[in-house]
């Protein structure tokens, strides 16, 4: 059988979840990764993962990786992501792809001109709750979809929450707007309209009202409108605000309505799980996501969401940016 | 023994309860301070809501009442410090205390980029060296606005002491955490505020809730104490509430002044059985590193 060999570019949140996931692959081997942090690296060591690195260009040199993972702050991505093609690497690049429209197409080509695979890491795309809504109005079940309400509240980067988990920094990148390419919108915003294109199709139009309750110049609050080419119109609510963690969606057709909740366990539902199946439930989705990206390269098949989709995303978040229905 | 006042917030009117408890126990602000220094309890940037960080409208208010009975150019800073986990600057802004130097001319002040002089303090025959910031060595008033909530285990609450905890200016906090108990009394020793007054409106216990409760006093052990009744815990079981009687800084009896200290205990959201389970599961599992293996 054979064994996509794996690298992984930053060791941060994501990073950290690749690295497990990757090790439980059976047809995947995570050979190295990199990240300037020594103590991300031994950690990693820990894990038996053969190669460690502290430059990611020299890990890109190493020929027996066939593909990356790039899971780096988002103002890295275009650079990493150019190296990465430039090497010959397949890669996936976590969600979003890039801070802005341009640079997303730069990646893009990057990858075209050295004819390598891109994917970008939208998990949510692979648990089984969203997959069920997608088959549910594949099959027609539930109608026409006229309304889609999206919900996605949480912490954010400033994702401890004051019940159980002791408060850890927050890398200083995440309050600098130019370096993430905007606030709660992108962040979760993305996810979420990563998710309605791929039930409605296109965005044909969207508005937002952005909110700043922490006073930062990123938003902190939005709520964008949007119409689909299905002509299925949707509210998108995030934000980075609140303690307490929700992702719903919700889908009101015209023959039946449907909810679908993403929502972590309590910590101790969360060990029975991972004790009997090897993983949390509500970590399911990336290791489905990882091993879709290994199988479709060792078919040699492009894997989706694709480099365009990201893109596609990051066109409809400028244009909620740009279109921004006052209030006040 | 040392005067305590519990008073209700009555119809939001914040200043109003804060006034009514600095008379039940006969404080009045020195007319003819020049410098004042408040130092409320923030912690990462978890907003007032969660009942884990001081409102800056309880400071507003607080603000306003100094500014009332003051001679006019007192000059008032509010003070916190980098913490490991907690970036002052941001903390300032994202917590809305920025606003207040628009509004009443305060000044917001990072002690870990203060000026600071090196003092060194004895507490149970063990030597500690701080460095103490001069901003805080050199106010004519010093006034502790705390949080009453549950915090890690061996330390149990964090009211009055604890705050101050925050006034040392070494961001690195987590290295002193095997000898909490002892620290904060040390710095306490180091940095003996006038007064503290708690704001109890919104409170952290097992979950957020609003108390609506202001509690002063002008001695922080005396009020740790109360505070320590309110959210079910035994004073005699705190250790560092213990140490810091030992070493001079208060009493732990004391005379309640106002509301029945009952009426807020009754309310508190103190920590059910479930509730304990869940903090054991996850002490456990943050003890044998599962947490990080787990990927919990």
């Amino acid at each position: 059988m054979k064994i996509l060999k794996l690298g992984i570019i930053g060791l941060g949140y994501a990073g950290q979840i690749h690295l497990m996931n990757a090790k439980r692959l059976g047809n995947a081997s995570l050979v190295a990764v990199a990240d300037i942090s020594k103590k991300a690296l031994s950690r990693a060591k820990r894990y038996r993962v053969r190669k460690t690195f502290t430059d990611y260009k020299q890990m890109l040199k190493d020929p027996e990786i066939d593909a990356v993972i790039i899971a780096l702050p988002t103002h890295l991505h275009l650079k990493s992501a150019i190296d990465a093609a430039e090497a010959k690497k397949h890669m996936m690049i976590e969600k979003p792809i890039a801070r802005n429209v341009e640079e997303a197409k730069e990646i893009i080509e990057a990858a075209r001109r050295n004819n390598v695979k891109l994917m970008v890491g939208y998990p949510l795309r692979f648990n089984q709750q969203f997959q069920d809504l997608k088959r549910r109005i594949y099959d027609g079940t539930l109608g026409d979809i006229e309304i889609a309400i999206a919900n996605y509240i949480s912490t954010g980067p400033f994702f401890h929450r004051t019940e159980t988990h002791a408060p850890t920094p927050v890398p200083e990148w995440w309050f600098q707007k130019d370096l993430t390419g905007g606030g709660a919108l992108i962040d979760l915003g993305s996810h979420l309209i990563n998710l309605l294109r791929w039930y409605f199709g296109e965005i044909t139009n969207i508005k937002s009202y952005l909110g700043y309750r922490f006073n930062m110049d990123f938003e902190d609050k939005a709520i964008c409108l949007a119409k689909f080419e299905s002509e299925t119109t949707a509210i998108v609510n995030v934000g980075w605000f609140s303690q307490k963690y929700q992702l719903k969606i919700e889908l009101l057709g015209t023959m039946d309505h449907v909810i679908a909740r993403h929502e972590p366990a309590n910590p101790l539902t969360t060990i029975v799980q991972i004790l009997l199946t090897g993983i949390s439930q509500f970590h399911q989705g990336h290791i489905v996501e990882l091993q879709h990206f290994v199988n479709c390269l060792l078919r040699d098949s492009q894997p989706t969401p694709t480099g365009e989709d990201g893109l596609r995303d990051l066109e409809a978040i400028e244009r909620a940016y740009k279109n921004q229905i006052p209030l006040e | 023994m040392s005067l305590v006042s519990l008073v209700k917030i009555k119809n939001c009117r914040i200043k109003h309860a804060i006034e009514e408890s600095l008379s039940l126990i006969n404080y009045e602000f020195p007319y003819r301070a020049q410098r004042i220094v408040i130092k409320p309890n923030l912690c990462y940037y978890w907003d007032y809501t969660t009942g884990q960080t001081t409102d800056p409208r309880f400071i507003a208010e607080l603000i306003e009442l100094i500014q009332e009975k003051t001679e006019g150019d007192v000059r008032i800073s509010i003070v916190e410090s980098d913490a490991s986990a907690m970036i002052c600057k941001y903390a300032f802004k994202m917590l809305s205390y920025e606003k207040l130097v628009k509004k009443y001319g305060v000044r917001l002040i990072n002690l870990s980029s203060e000026e600071a002089v090196r003092a060194n303090i004895t507490v149970e025959g063990r030597t500690f060296q701080f460095m103490i910031p001069k901003i805080i060595k050199e106010a004519d008033v010093k006034i502790n606005v705390p949080k009453i909530k549950y915090t890690v285990r061996g330390i149990e609450l964090t009211c009055a002491l604890k705050n101050i905890y925050g006034c040392n200016p070494d961001p690195k906090k987590f290295k002193y955490h095997r000898v909490l108990n002892e620290v904060i009394v040390a710095l306490n020793k180091l940095m003996r505020f006038n007064l503290c007054i708690v704001d109890g409106n919104i409170v952290s216990g097992a979950h957020p809730r609003k108390l609506g409760l202001v509690m002063a006093s002008q001695d922080p052990v005396a009020l740790d104490a109360a505070a320590a009744e309110i959210a079910g815990l035994n004073p005699k079981k705190i250790k560092y509430l213990q140490l810091a009687e030992k070493e001079g800084l208060g009493k732990t009896l004391y005379i309640p002044r106002g509301e029945p200290i009952e009426y807020f205990t009754a309310r508190y959201p103190r920590k059910d059985f479930k509730k304990k389970l869940m903090d054991k599961a996850y002490t456990i599992l943050v003890l044998t590193r599962l947490d990080k293996k787990l990927g919990v």
